[in-house]
């Protein structure tokens, strides 16, 4: 019985198929919210559903010059870790399929994990533009993980575990936002450079390196790569209601506090400007990694 | 100095090498020299200050009179000097290169070598500029024997882009033919070392069609729906530049009705262009906001347009001898109604561009040209104006009615990305005080004026201001039905030296933007000549192309 309930957590609920669905319609909500914002009409609804259909239909290219093994492999690690880190966190409100203490660790490392594969398939390419992308892609990973990680830690210090579904049995009674607003605002951006969403778009900036780490991909293999970043956007949005906006009681009041979540990330997508890659890191080492460490240290001498 | 002294200037500097001068027209001397002359008169143009190298113009003037001819064209404000270089046609015609004075004159004298056939000594590039790389040897498109035939391509090892190899941290990145940040075909190799540009080199020609070619044969007439052809987005600018160098020639007046409508067109047209720059511009920025609200308010000046001439982009206002649609009440009042819009926009992107902080990391101190290498690059338009050069031809030399209906003229000393969307975006606000003068001033009279078939012979160059900056038009006629030689050099040409200079050092994720700065527009930089292959079912004559759309359009 126990591995029928394994098997289904991981395949259809709440990972698997059902994880993947909503992935697709935070995706339409993000870019349907964005192209508002720029005063366009934006997608239909079945849009992401129907650029993965077609991509999975189509033909998939493997480019001259790559491990082949590695080629194929990438994309369904990377979304398989998606998928994994999803068992952890309170997705749809609802109480983590899996826990046990110091998930949150494996959760944050499960969600780089895309960004890691991303970089290598880049690596693994010969196109010119994809080494670009793949060095961008991993020296801005190394940019906002340490302040994303320590904008989590908050948190997970004032409830005194490193247990996901015991933070948020904490921050349930606790607004976060409120405590620790620093923490929050890192914790937002973080998860947008998490994304590679502008203005940290710059390892995809199409305007100088076409798509960058994942220009060779086609087909099946670009789909599983666009399925895991709509799942880590609905993982990492959840992740950081869940913290810092007042926990997550049942889906109806996921679904609010994660659309109004959304809400806000598509408003700053729409203003801000893409930086380059060294804006990028400055800006991380030089304001947040030193803001989340002074939270941090803040919350150490109060407590 | 008025344009008299100027070119009484010009005439001492070139007096030691002179063999005839002579003045075709007003504002122009003509002075013939010798091609071993040639660069000691140009050094000594260059040292006196005089001007500008604008274009050179190759001319064949056929087998019979056995010579060719180059003219180096010098212009300064309203005075123009061409030095007319006599060369043989058979044999080696050689003359020496002034790319080394002058940057720019390398893209003309590439053009020149590879369309008459002169071998230019000591040009830094001698490979093709706008010819395809299997184009035959010895054959030259604008001499007067040319025959499309002897233009088949002939088996070469082409020069590719360096192996796909990686080198350690260096590699090239190609940008071009085909590129999402290109939205029109040209090829630039940018030596990256990490993320900076150590090296820079381009090839155009990807939409090459010949059109200079094509206007021998083709009357006067047509040529002015062919000329129309050469851009999308500043058609007007080469209607108007063929028009008035036509006008000249046949010495027809013009009346200002059709000139003032005509400056009308233009001064929206450069709103139309600004716009549209505005938002690649900040496309290539990852602005994409921008870029939507910007295309968005440029639809308004685009209906404008078509209300006014009945279509949006080949507006097809001007004729040989005046303008084809009058402006009426009605259409002023639509004129007046969208300035009003379009005025407190460009304002609100004025105040976007200078004050949005995350925007000014991506345009402030970026691709800063002195004025000093404006000068040496020969840089034109908005590009020089945003280094501090005044150089601009509706100032310095005013045409049409533009003498009536005066702009300003806009510069800024910082010379970086974020003083060219300055100057550009002031230059918006001055082209809809001018646009609202003209609609409230509109002079009486007719629309136009006969054009003569036949247009007498002679030579005569025609300047117009285009959004992107001076372009440059020598005409020559013999008396005929059609031009013997139409000379287009268009202002994206001399921008490049600028661009490709000023890359170098720079990061990569910059180049877009800086590409972006100067306004480039591939389609009016390549027109020439069309490929043609052996045994190609894709290439058609005229006529059979002609036969086909007929065709196509009966079966419908």
């Amino acid at each position: 019985m126990e591995t029928v309930l394994a098997i289904t957590s991981i395949m259809f609920f709440p990972a698997g198929i059902s994880l993947i669905l909503g992935g697709m319609l935070y995706e339409w909500a993000d870019r349907k919210l964005v192209a508002r914002f720029q005063n366009r009409i934006g997608p239909r609804w079945f849009q992401p559903l129907a650029d993965t259909i077609k991509l999975i239909s189509k033909e998939e290219i493997q480019p001259l010059g790559v491990n082949r093994a590695l080629f194929f492999g990438l994309p369904v690690v990377a979304l398989a870790g998606a998928l994994t880190a999803a068992l952890y966190v309170p997705i749809f409100g609802l109480q983590p399929a899996h826990s046990f203490p110091g998930d949150l660790i494996v959760t944050l490392y499960l969600l780089s994990l895309l960004t890691m594969c991303t970089g290598l398939a880049g690596w693994n390419s010969d196109s010119r533009f994809s080494i670009v992308g793949a060095t961008r892609t991993l020296t801005q990973l190394f940019a906002y993980e340490a302040p994303f990680l320590l904008a989590l830690l908050g948190p997970a210090m004032a409830a005194d575990s490193w247990q996901i579904s015991k933070i948020v049995a904490y921050t349930e009674t606790h607004w976060m936002i409120v405590l620790q607003p620093v923490g929050f605002v890192i914790a937002l951006i973080g998860l947008m450079g998490k994304l590679e969403l502008p203005p940290f778009d710059a390892p995809e900036a199409e305007t100088e390196i076409v798509a960058g780490a994942l220009t060779e991909y086609s087909g099946r293999g670009l789909a599983l790569f666009h399925i895991g970043k709509s799942v880590e956007m609905v993982v990492g949005v959840t992740l950081v209601t869940a913290f810092y906006l007042g926990g997550l009681g049942n889906p109806l009041i996921f679904l609010a506090k994660t659309l109004g979540l959304l809400l806000v990330m598509a408003f700053l997508q729409s203003v801000l400007v893409r930086l380059r890659i060294d804006q990028t890191v400055g800006m991380w080492w030089r304001a947040g990694a030193i803001l989340a460490l002074l939270q941090i240290l803040a919350l150490i001498v109060l407590k | 100095m008025n344009t008299e002294a100027r070119l009484q200037r010009a005439k001492e500097i070139l007096a030691p090498f002179a063999k005839e001068t002579l003045t075709p027209e007003a504002n122009r001397v003509d002075v013939v020299i010798d091609a071993a002359d040639l660069t000691k008169a140009t050094a000594a143009m260059k040292s006196a200050n005089w001007g500008y190298l604008s274009a050179i113009t190759g001319m064949d003037l056929g087998p019979d009179a056995g010579q060719l001819e180059a003219l180096y064209h010098f212009c300064d404000a309203a005075a123009v000097t061409s030095l007319r270089v006599r060369l043989p046609r058979e044999g080696q015609p050689e003359i020496d290169s002034v790319a080394d004075q002058v940057p720019v004159a390398s893209f003309y004298e590439r053009e020149l070598s590879e369309m008459l056939g002169v071998i230019v000594v000591g040009t830094p590039d001698p490979t093709h500029l706008f010819l395809p790389d299997d184009w035959p040897e010895g054959v030259f498109p604008n001499r007067r024997d040319f025959k499309i035939e002897d233009a088949a391509p002939v088996e070469r090892d082409i020069p590719k882009v360096p192996d796909q190899g990686r080198m350690g941290n260096k590699f090239i990145v190609p940008i071009g033919p085909q590129h999402p940040a290109l939205k029109e075909p040209g090829h630039f190799e940018f030596a990256v070392d990490g993320e900076i540009i150590t090296g820079a080199r381009m090839r155009l020609g990807y939409v090459h069609r010949g059109i200079e070619k094509a206007t021998e044969q083709r009357n006067w007439i047509q040529n002015l729906y062919l000329l129309e052809r050469i851009c999308g987005i500043c058609s007007h600018t080469h209607t108007s530049a063929y028009a008035q160098g036509a006008e000249k020639l046949a010495q027809v007046e013009v009346p200002m009705r059709a000139l003032a409508i005509r400056e009308l067109v233009a001064g929206l047209e450069r709103i139309h262009s600004h716009l549209l720059w505005l938002g690649v511009a900040a496309h290539e920025a990852g602005f994409d906001t921008l870029f939507m609200y910007s295309w968005r308010d440029r639809e308004t000046v685009m209906s404008l347009l078509e209300e006014l001439t009945g279509n949006r982009v080949n507006y097809s206002i001007s004729i040989l001898g005046g303008v084809k649609q009058d402006v009426g009440l009605e259409q002023s009042k639509s004129v007046r109604k969208a300035m009003d819009y379009l005025e407190e926009r460009i304002r609100y992107y004025l105040d976007v561009v200078t004050s949005d902080a995350m925007f000014l990391q991506r345009t402030r101190g970026i691709g800063t040209m002195s004025r000093d290498e404006a000068i040496l690059y020969g840089a034109l338009g908005p590009t020089a104006r945003a280094s501090g050069l005044e150089r601009d031809v509706r100032v310095d030399a005013p045409y049409g009615a533009y003498s009536k209906y005066p702009v300003s003229l806009i510069t800024d000393e910082r010379g970086d990305l974020e003083a060219k969307f300055v100057v550009r975006l002031k230059e918006l606000l001055v082209s809809c005080f001018t646009i609202r003068t003209i609609v409230d001033n509109l002079p009486a009279g007719e629309l136009a004026v006969r054009f003569p078939r036949k247009v007498p012979a002679g030579e005569t160059v025609s300047r117009v201001e285009a959004p992107r900056g001076e372009a440059f038009y020598f005409i020559k006629s013999e008396g005929g039905e059609s031009p013997t030689r139409l000379k287009i050099r268009t202002p994206s040409l001399c921008n490049w030296t600028s661009v490709l200079n000023k890359a170098v050092g720079h990061q990569l994720a910059d180049v877009p933007m800086m590409i972006a700065g100067m306004d480039p527009c591939f389609s009016c930089n390549d027109r020439m000549v069309t490929v043609r292959r052996k045994d190609d079912s894709q290439t058609m004559t005229w006529a059979q192309l002609r036969a086909y759309g007929i065709e196509k359009y009966k079966s419908r």
